[in-house]
């Protein structure tokens, strides 16, 4: 088998160049059929996402010119971009290195977040496009297996996934889901319409959260926001209200100043709020809340800072499940490999039977031409002598062939075999 | 089955909290299921151990060491239902402390009846199991504050859940504890009704006198009285139906539990004084088994009765 990437990653090349070359699903769709019509007997599935596009391919054997150029030169005619502008910020990888790459990328430990878990859906959506447009051949089937295994021992054999280092994702579910049980019945007001907000809302949608209201200076950008997570906007002199109705504050305002001050909570929201639970999560630099809001009874008030800690901390810990994750992937890799190399002789094995079994079924006949007395039972135990002696007579060219595949491709051994007994290609 | 003693399930109890603690810093590969093995087995043991008891006595809460493993049942059911409603969380922490303490607490109290005197049959028992699910329930209130105390304080912190300790969620909290302290209310009001009508059936305005007279009456009041005022506070008070002020409501209301168990033990469970004994209504008093106390044999009107239980 021989495998071969090309790619880039968020390791090497920066976003620019990675937005020329990302695809969508319908782009992937198209250049999958176009590969295939130039290249039906090499297998191929790519792989698109914000941090990363890269082109795999597969076949039984090394073609030429070179799978990796053949690679490049695909991606680029998808993009138009002219092979020399791309080629020096593209990785090529080969063989062994292909499959511990694969599984390096679906167990996350090559993601830009250590252990997230979207890449793994991203995986089984590039093998679903791979399947659905006749690229995936056997070996895409046996990459893929492979790695969807190996994502899942990493999850359950190490705490890798376990510890989450996005601030917004620590935020909810170390911090809010702690406050409170459900998210549907819950009002989520948002000041400010950031980037970082919208990431939250991301997750607290997830969450099961749907009551949100924006506040903005900006009404124009509130009512965008409001309508991407089917919202609502109130209006900035309306803030004192809905801090008193809200049940989770997200601020992320560029305001200079705090936006809600001591005195403006205890003057307008805490009394009216009567000591219902209140997580703010203030997102904003410098902060929009005076932290010794923090300190009022049943309020919950976390800025970037504090969640950070709790951020490295995670990140700490994960760095610790690192090596036994690596582990994982290196046993997995020389397994695969092994298996690949098991499966390359499986032809030559076939053969080899085949031609034993027709010299064995003639030299039979023969016999039982010569001894038409012979009754059933004899028959049968010279029947089966005759199959114990090719099964012991194989035995051990079959046992050298797998020693053989263990330790590397046993292409020296299989051309022995053919030669010495003239089995045909 | 009367080969199985206290020390049994409370031996398992008390793995059970040994390894919640030891899983704070650390856990083994079956840690997990050695834990529920555990708590699973002390539950079983004590629930033929009671069950076994109550065919003896006919009552479950016959005398004050019933009457605390009842309680001590109740919560270590709620804590095992808990080990598969909420695998992730270190409510055991909380709840094996009070179930191994009552176990405790029960291995010394007396195992004599509760005042086994004439009077209904009903309204004795009503008047045992009443007070016993007020206590569980001035308990759960007791835990799930005290959760929420120690839950609070970590999140004004900013200290996130470990692998080793998580806690359910405020609200989850809130809401068992407003539960707790309504539930308790009630049955703590009817426990006492029940023992008022008790008292009526035994008596006379003498008896009465002399019940008030009684440490386990005046503070089983005083536990009622408390409970109803707490009500009417959150009734009347919204910011008290939230956050930290419910849960101190319910950790002083397992305060004034905690006055009326020792005046339990203090009187033996035993109300009023010994009636006059009569030679043809005599209750024999035999030892059933080992540790306990079996009160046998009819009134003149045909039945046993005890102060907190039947017979």
């Amino acid at each position: 088998m021989k495998l071969c990437m090309v790619g880039c990653s968020h390791h090497h090349t920066g976003v620019a160049l990675r937005e020329r070359l990302a695809f969508t699903p319908e782009q992937v769709a198209g250049a999958l059929v176009a590969w295939h019509a130039e290249n039906p007997d090499v297998e191929a599935w790519l792989l698109s996402t914000c941090n990363r596009v890269e082109l795999y391919a597969a076949m039984k054997q090394a073609q030429e010119p070179t799978s990796a150029e053949r690679l490049v030169e695909h991606l680029a005619q998808q993009h138009t971009i002219p092979v020399d502008e791309i080629r020096s910020e593209l990785v090529e990888l080969n063989d062994a290195d292909v499959v511990r790459h694969m599984f390096r990328v679906a167990a996350s430990l090559d993601s830009m977040v250590l252990g997230e878990p979207q890449i793994l859906s991203q995986v089984k959506q590039a093998y679903e496009l791979a399947c659905e447009h006749g690229t995936a051949g056997p070996l895409a089937h046996a990459c893929f297996q492979a790695s969807l295994r190996v994502a899942r021992r990493v999850a359950s054999e190490t705490d890798l996934h376990r510890h989450r280092i996005s601030i917004p994702s620590v935020a909810i579910a170390d911090f809010a889901r702690q406050i409170f049980e459900s998210f549907d019945d819950k009002r989520v007001l948002v000041i400010g319409a950031g980037e970082m907000a919208d990431e939250t809302l991301r997750y607290l949608q997830d969450a099961g959260a749907r009551q949100f209201v924006i506040i903005n200076r900006s009404q124009e950008r509130a009512i965008q926001l409001a309508r991407e997570w089917h919202g609502t906007v109130a209006n900035w002199s309306d803030l004192h209200r809905e801090l008193v109705e809200a049940d989770l504050v997200i601020s992320t305002t560029a305001a200079g100043q705090p936006v809600v001050t001591l005195d403006y909570f205890r003057q307008h929201v805490a009394n009216e709020r009567e000591q219902r639970p209140l997580f703010v999560l203030d997102l904003a630099m410098p902060r929009d809340f005076d932290p010794r809001i923090g300190d009022e009874v049943a309020t919950y008030l976390y800025s970037i800072d504090d969640l950070r800690t709790a951020c490295d901390r995670n990140r700490k810990s994960r760095a610790k499940e690192l090596p036994k994750a690596e582990s994982i992937i290196e046993d997995e890799t020389v397994k695969f490999l092994a298996e690949s190399r098991h499966r390359a002789t499986v032809p030559v094995i076939a053969q080899l039977r085949g031609e034993f079994d027709t010299v064995k079924a003639a030299e039979l006949q023969r016999l039982f031409n010569k001894l038409p007395a012979t009754d059933d039972a004899t028959r049968d135990e010279i029947t089966r002598f005759a199959d114990r002696l090719v099964n012991k007579l194989l035995h051990p060219p079959m046992e050298s062939l797998r020693m053989e595949a263990n330790n590397g491709a046993p292409s020296g051994l299989l051309d022995a075999l053919r030669r010495l007994f003239q089995l045909k290609e | 089955m009367q080969n199985i003693t206290i020390f049994c399930f409370g031996a398992s109890y008390f793995v059970a909290l040994v390894l919640e603690v030891v899983g704070l810093w650390a856990r083994f590969g079956w840690h997990r299921v050695v834990m529920i093995a555990m708590a699973v087995a002390g539950l079983f043991a004590h629930t033929i151990y009671l069950a076994y008891h109550a065919t003896l006595d006919a009552a479950a809460v016959g005398t004050p060491a019933d009457w605390y493993l009842v309680v001590a049942w109740v919560l270590a059911a709620l804590y095992v239902g808990g080990l598969f409603a909420m695998p992730k969380s270190s409510v055991g922490l909380f709840s094996l402390p009070l179930v191994v303490g009552l176990v405790v607490v029960a291995a010394y109290s007396s195992n004599s009846p509760f005042a086994p005197q004439r009077g209904s049959v009903f309204w004795g028992g009503l008047h045992g199991w009443l007070l016993a699910l007020g206590a569980v329930a001035v308990s759960v209130g007791f835990l799930a504050g005290a959760m929420y105390l120690v839950q609070s304080w970590r999140l004004k912190r900013k200290l996130p859940p470990t692998r080793g300790f998580r806690l359910p969620s405020l609200e989850t909290l809130e809401h068992v504890n407003g539960a707790a302290l309504g539930f308790s209310a009630i049955f703590v009001a009817g426990g006492v009704i029940a023992g008022v009508i008790l008292s009526r059936f035994r008596g006379s305005a003498a008896t009465a006198t002399s019940l008030w007279a009684d440490p386990l009456v005046w503070t089983s009041s005083l536990l009622l009285l408390w409970l109803v005022v707490a009500e009417v506070f959150r009734w009347v008070y919204p910011a008290a139906r939230h956050g930290r002020k419910v849960a101190y409501l319910t950790l002083a209301s397992f305060g004034f539990l905690i006055l009326t168990l020792v005046a339990m033990n203090w009187t033996g469970g035993v109300h009023e004084p010994k009636p006059e004994v009569r030679s043809n209504s005599i209750h024999r008093v035999e030892r059933a088994s080992s540790d306990r106390i079996h009160a046998v044999g009819p009134d003149e009107s045909g039945h046993c009765e005890r102060w907190g239980g039947t017979a």
